[in-house]
């Protein structure tokens, strides 16, 4: 959500410190995923005052056969500032997405979207992920 | 929606966008995490849990509750079981005779000085209680006093109160089945016991007797010429 490890850790350290002092108060949530919601929110929180992505129209191209082997030659790291990049709501979209821990329902609870905007932001993200994989790591022919 | 995920399941697009999806979720579970967050994240137990051992589950209060609870069920349920052990179909009755006894006073009876075996024609001239009969064991016994009375339901009962050791006889009507309306006999004579009195009962012709003395069954048992069972 960040691309930074260092915004990150604070973000996650002071998400765990009101949830200790609400549970010392008797006072957590007892909605699921409350801990999640409160995180996203922090992370978008943080980023408020950084450098926001430029309103330009990014390239997207239909995902080929060969992307599991670009994805392949991704560097982690790149990945998660290439994620963190992206405007919201798209950027929790794919976070949450990829992070391969929630289901459909619990993504839509957590980006506070509906259906079609969450599958209109994640196709929309692969064939953005495709064209910057295709710009990255060529295809012969 | 089934129409549309069935429409999608087989097609090529579909198997390309899982093996993207696949292939990105594999990579982002790469991306590292700082290394004080991830402390966080450890399998190691930051508190070890306590071990579960027997003493210091008996120490916990409320399986201390709930065992005593338990002991005291079992408790009353074994003295039930024991006290109903040696039950005879006169046994409720006698009991409550005993605790009649218990509280009788020698006012409350007709002064009668005669033998005790001699009061079944009294009983039966002036009461009409045929086989009201003072077993021979304990017909020569000196009588100070008798009455015959109902109790709560409305069963005819003689009392006799003796000389020796202040004993006192009872002869009432046997248990009789609620079906056939036959007798429940039972052989010799047995024992009950009520707040701190015994009795020995016997039943002959429909009729039972009881002997009952403040004390134990030792003191009975040398009236008594068939041992006890």
């Amino acid at each position: 959500m960040l691309g930074d490890s260092r915004k990150a850790q604070e973000v996650f350290h002071a998400t765990l410190r009101e949830a200790a002092q609400g549970a010392a108060h008797g006072e957590l949530p007892s909605e699921p995923f409350w801990l999640f919601r409160e995180a996203r929110w922090r992370c978008l929180e943080a980023t408020k005052n950084d450098l926001q992505p430029e309103a330009v129209e990014i390239d997207e191209h239909d995902l080929c056969a060969a992307a599991a082997s670009q994805i392949e030659q991704l560097d982690p790291v790149q990945l998660a500032i290439w994620i963190s990049a992206a405007p919201d709501p798209q950027r929790s979209a794919l976070a949450l997405f990829y992070l391969d821990e929630f289901d459909y329902r619990e993504i839509l609870d957590l980006a506070e979207l509906k259906l079609n905007e969450l599958s209109r932001l994640l196709a929309r993200g692969r064939r953005q992920l495709q064209a910057w994989l295709d710009a990255k790591f060529p295809q012969p022919g | 929606m089934r129409a549309a995920i069935s429409r999608v399941d087989g097609s090529a697009d579909f198997i390309s966008q899982q093996n993207f999806d696949r292939a990105v979720a594999h990579v982002v579970r790469l991306i590292p995490i700082p290394a004080e967050s991830a402390e966080w994240f450890s399998e190691k137990d930051l508190v070890p849990a306590s071990r579960w051992t027997w003493k210091k589950m008996m120490r916990n209060p409320a399986v201390l509750a709930i065992s005593i609870a338990v002991a005291v069920i079992a408790g009353v349920f074994v003295s039930n079981f024991l006290s109903h052990l040696n039950d005879f179909p006169a046994s409720a009755t006698a009991r409550k005779l005993l605790g009649t006894a218990a509280s009788t006073r020698p006012v409350m009876l007709d002064p009668v000085n005669a033998e005790a075996g001699t009061l079944s024609d009294l009983f039966f001239m002036k009461y009409g209680l045929e086989h009201y009969d003072v077993p021979a064991e304990f017909a020569d016994f000196g009588t100070i006093g008798c009455r015959v009375f109902e109790d709560d339901e409305s069963r005819r009962i003689a009392q006799i109160w003796v000389a020796e050791k202040r004993m006192q006889f009872f002869l009432f009507p046997a248990e009789r089945n609620s079906k056939t309306g036959a007798v429940m006999r039972f052989p010799d004579w047995r024992y009950v016991h009520q707040e701190g009195w015994t009795g020995a009962v016997t039943e002959h012709s429909g009729v039972c007797f009881m002997a009952a003395i403040r004390g134990r069954d030792k003191d009975l048992e040398p009236y008594i010429a068939r041992p006890k069972k």
